[in-house]
């Protein structure tokens, strides 16, 4: 530990701490929709919260490693709905088994973001563009394939993953939370995850180090194109069907996730834990807005003052901290 | 218009960076303000330009007492100030940028035509070779820094203040700035100059103040009653060292980087030099005369067309960084240390470890913190790299400690060859001197150095031998004496032979320090 944080109190270094409002936050939300509502502590209510909390975690995940090289993924939702449908089509019209189908899924989702990568690095245009112009494409090849029809057969063991629990632990909790483990690994010990931040930290000044800058942005892009190929292949198993519509709604939550989890925009900064508590906190929220019977548009409008909340406290944080 | 500082103090979290600062700046005086990095100039000039405001005292203007809440205030009562910040737009034209303040319109839509004939007859003050058109973006640094000059003259400034003009133009660009400056004190205007360099201070100016820890140490001092030694004194509390090379032993039988005939993607023709072990070999020239597209093609960030390029007598091609460094072990420290040097927002552990974290991962491609560490540790401490802790994010540290943190990353990565681009660019002189040491030392140890700096007492002081570029070809080789007055004027011989310039004599005798 550095001599600074050494010769700070406990309760400074948690302030320092990137993720201590959300904890105060996530806190001060349980304890006061456990004291409001009797039915917020029931096992099926947290089974409940926890279900919705897989996928979207996945999804923060996907939009984060592209954030951490500075760059943007728009096509996470496009892609996702076509990971879904692909594997769904897989699964109920040809009879594929089902690890075999996700591994397919897992393969086109990357295939999709190294495609991201590759265009973004090779043509010079940036991301957003790029993966703008790639969302258009796989929601056309998605709708293309399916005309819009759902599939609704699918696998009995694989649906059953999708609903089974351990008392309020859904089984579909397992994968975010390993692809969580894994990815703070990755990116605090390994090569490929630390020149990724470094990327994104100063991409003149790791090229110059001897970092294959490109070749670590199309790291980035086929990563974050996996892990939108996985938030869908749980999607459709929490689901019970591969709908189409899988993925419209992902971009938000993707952006606001890792920002609220203090995440910069410019690339370098970014923390697993704490998209992970911002997911948490969305959806204590969304969960106290439906136990309290609020119309779920409000939802939005909260998700969004949060957002502004989260970055203007960050802020005000680097301005203490004396800069940058 | 005479401008008094008067009793002026500003306190920042924990430190105090202005204390009961006054002196007065007086119409058709070109009045330096020097003083180390951190010693406050830069606080004091952002409050006589109303980015800040003082904590204690106050500002007069002829006599009325002032109170600045924005720039446009000091701007209206006719303070301009050029700060080391670039702040041109990239994607506007020369242009726009100069007359953005107030664009000329015809019909309430802004007159195009009008605002580059505007711009026109204030960049013509100063370098008529730069076209208004131009966005800023494809300028070089020299070029940024006479349109914001530029900029600033054409807002009518009674009072000009120029912070540190000069730290990246080199020769006659300066020489035509001071002709400027010159031209505008005997206009009556008082120009309110900020540099490191003593050389030019003694040259241009008629009264000196000294900043020391934010107080004053020197208040106005008439240029006549001073000398180097007591402008240093007065800077540092002390008197100045020169830096001591100690006997220099590069071993000439050794030559580990030749190039014959090279040509280059960037336009070079005809480069030909030899990099001897142990040797700082020196490469000077003005600002454009293509040093710095040199190092990059040599680093594989660009391509030599034509040639040979010899590394320890084999021929080789370099078509990138990550070849130049892991197989040729040759490594490249930027100009620009911000912006292309470091990562300011993460730690000196990865900031130093990142060349190498291939090499220290463990056979399962992982890397831990311990290890870092082990790395990282004994190089800042050699290198005295003044830190809490290695954990410090590097853009918290002075400039001299962040070019510390550059040269630890190069020892870390083990490179044989190491090119440096400007190593004391906005670095205050106690902090040059320990650099220039350490630039010293590492070639004793064996490095091999080819030094890119635009500041001829740094490369008197500190290059073996002296390649002089010009137009992106080598324009000749002198051993160096190491005595300033004959070696400024053979590099300056060489650096305007064949053009129609009067050669330069180089600054007055009494700059000379070696």
């Amino acid at each position: 530990m550095s001599t600074l944080t050494r010769n700070m109190s406990f309760g400074q270094r948690f302030l320092a701490n990137e993720w201590s409002a959300l904890a105060v936050a996530i806190v001060i939300g349980l304890v006061a929709l456990a004291a409001l509502s009797p039915a917020f502590l029931t096992e099926f209510n947290l089974y409940v919260m926890l279900r919705s909390f897989c996928v979207v975690l996945i999804v923060a995940f996907a939009q984060m490693l592209t954030l951490a090289v500075g760059q943007m993924n728009l096509s996470v939702g496009a892609l996702g709905g076509l990971v879904a449908i692909a594997v769904g089509g897989m699964m109920e019209k040809w009879g594929f088994p089902v690890p075999v189908a996700i591994l397919s899924g897992l393969t086109i989702g990357a295939a999709g973001g190294l495609i991201n990568g590759l265009l973004t690095v090779r043509t010079g245009i940036n991301g957003f563009i790029i993966t703008l112009a790639t969302a258009s494409a796989f929601t056309g090849i998605n709708l293309g394939i399916t005309e819009s029809i759902p599939f609704y057969n699918l696998p009995a063991g694989f649906v059953a993953f999708g609903t089974g629990r351990f008392y309020a632990l859904p089984y579909l909790l397992l994968p975010p939370v390993l692809i969580a483990i894994a990815l703070a690994f990755f990116l605090a010990r390994t090569v490929p995850g630390r020149q990724l931040l470094a990327v994104g930290g100063n991409p003149q000044a790791a090229e110059l180090s001897g970092i294959p800058r490109d070749r670590v942005i199309v790291t980035a892009h086929t990563l974050s194109g996996l892990l939108a190929g996985a938030a869908a292949i749980l999607a459709v198993a929490q689901l019970g069907s591969a709908q189409p519509t899988i993925g419209v709604d992902w971009l938000l939550m993707s952006f606001a996730a890792p920002i609220i989890g203090g995440a910069a925009l410019t690339g370098g900064h970014i923390s697993v834990a704490a998209t992970a508590l911002a997911v948490v906190l969305i959806v204590i929220i969304q969960n106290g807005m439906v136990l309290a019977k609020v119309d779920p548009y409000w939802v939005q409008f909260l998700l969004g003052a949060l957002i502004l909340a989260a970055v203007g406290l960050n802020r005000l944080r680097a301005v203490r901290a004396g800069g940058a | 218009m005479h401008l008094t500082i008067e009793g002026i103090g500003k306190d920042f979290p924990g430190v105090t960076a202005l204390d009961d600062v006054s002196f007065e700046i007086l119409p058709g005086e070109t009045h330096a303000l020097m003083g180390e990095n951190g010693a406050g100039k830069s606080t004091l000039i952002k409050i006589i330009t109303g980015l800040y405001r003082p904590d204690r005292g106050r500002l007069l203007v002829d006599g009325k007492p002032v109170d600045f809440t924005s720039p446009r205030d000091a701007i209206a009562a006719g303070i301009s100030a050029v700060h080391q910040e670039r702040n041109l737009i990239p994607r506007f034209t020369v242009g726009e940028n100069i007359m953005i303040e107030r664009p000329p319109t015809r019909n309430g839509v802004i007159d195009f035509d009008r605002v580059h004939a505007e711009a026109r007859k204030f960049l013509d003050l100063i370098d008529p070779t730069i076209d208004t058109r131009t966005e800023v973006r494809h300028l070089s640094v020299a070029q940024m820094q006479i349109v914001e000059i530029a900029k600033a003259l054409s807002l009518e400034a009674q009072v000009l203040l120029l912070d540190e003009p000069t730290a990246s133009i080199t020769g006659h660009e300066a020489d035509a700035l001071f002709a400027v400056v010159r031209r505008l004190r005997d206009e009556g205007k008082a120009i309110v100059f900020v540099s490191h360099k003593l050389e030019e201070v003694m040259a241009i100016s008629d009264r000196v103040t000294v900043l020391r820890d934010g107080k004053i140490a020197a208040a106005g001092e008439p240029i006549s009653a001073m000398n180097r030694g007591k402008i240093v004194s007065a800077m540092i509390g002390r008197e100045e060292r020169v830096a001591e090379m100690g006997t220099r032993s590069a071993d000439r039988s050794q030559t580990v980087m030749e190039a014959t005939n090279l040509a280059t993607s960037f336009g070079h023709k005809n480069v030909s030099f030899q990099l001897h072990k142990g040797e700082i070999l020196g490469l000077y020239g003005l600002v454009g005369a293509g040093r710095t597209e040199l190092a990059r093609a040599l680093i594989g960030d660009g391509k030599v067309v034509s040639g040979e390029l010899r590394l320890h007598g084999k021929p080789v091609t370099i078509p990138n960084v990550p070849t130049a460094i892991r197989r040729h072990r040759l490594g490249y420290i930027s100009e620009d240390r911000k912006a292309e040097g470091l990562i300011l927002t993460h730690p000196i552990r990865s900031n130093v470890a990142i060349t190498v974290w291939r090499r220290i991962a463990s056979s399962l491609g992982l890397i831990t913190r311990a290890t870092e560490r082990k790395l990282v540790h004994p190089l800042v401490d050699k290198l005295e790299v003044k830190t809490p802790s290695i954990e410090q994010a590097v853009g918290k540290l002075s400039g001299g400690n962040q070019q510390k943190v550059s040269i630890a990353k190069w020892l870390a990565a083990g490179v044989e060859i190491l090119i440096i681009d400007e190593p004391t660019v906005g670095i205050d002189i106690k902090t040059k001197t320990a650099i220039h040491e350490l630039i010293g030392e590492i070639t004793r140890e064996g490095l091999s150095v080819l030094l890119i700096s635009s500041d001829m007492p740094e490369m008197i002081t500190l290059a073996d031998r002296i390649l002089v570029m010009r137009d992106f070809a080598i324009a000749g080789t002198i051993e160096n004496s190491r005595r300033y007055e004959p070696m400024s004027r053979e590099i300056m011989a060489l650096i305007h032979a064949g053009s129609a310039e009067v050669p330069q004599t180089g600054p007055a005798p009494e700059a000379a320090r070696v």
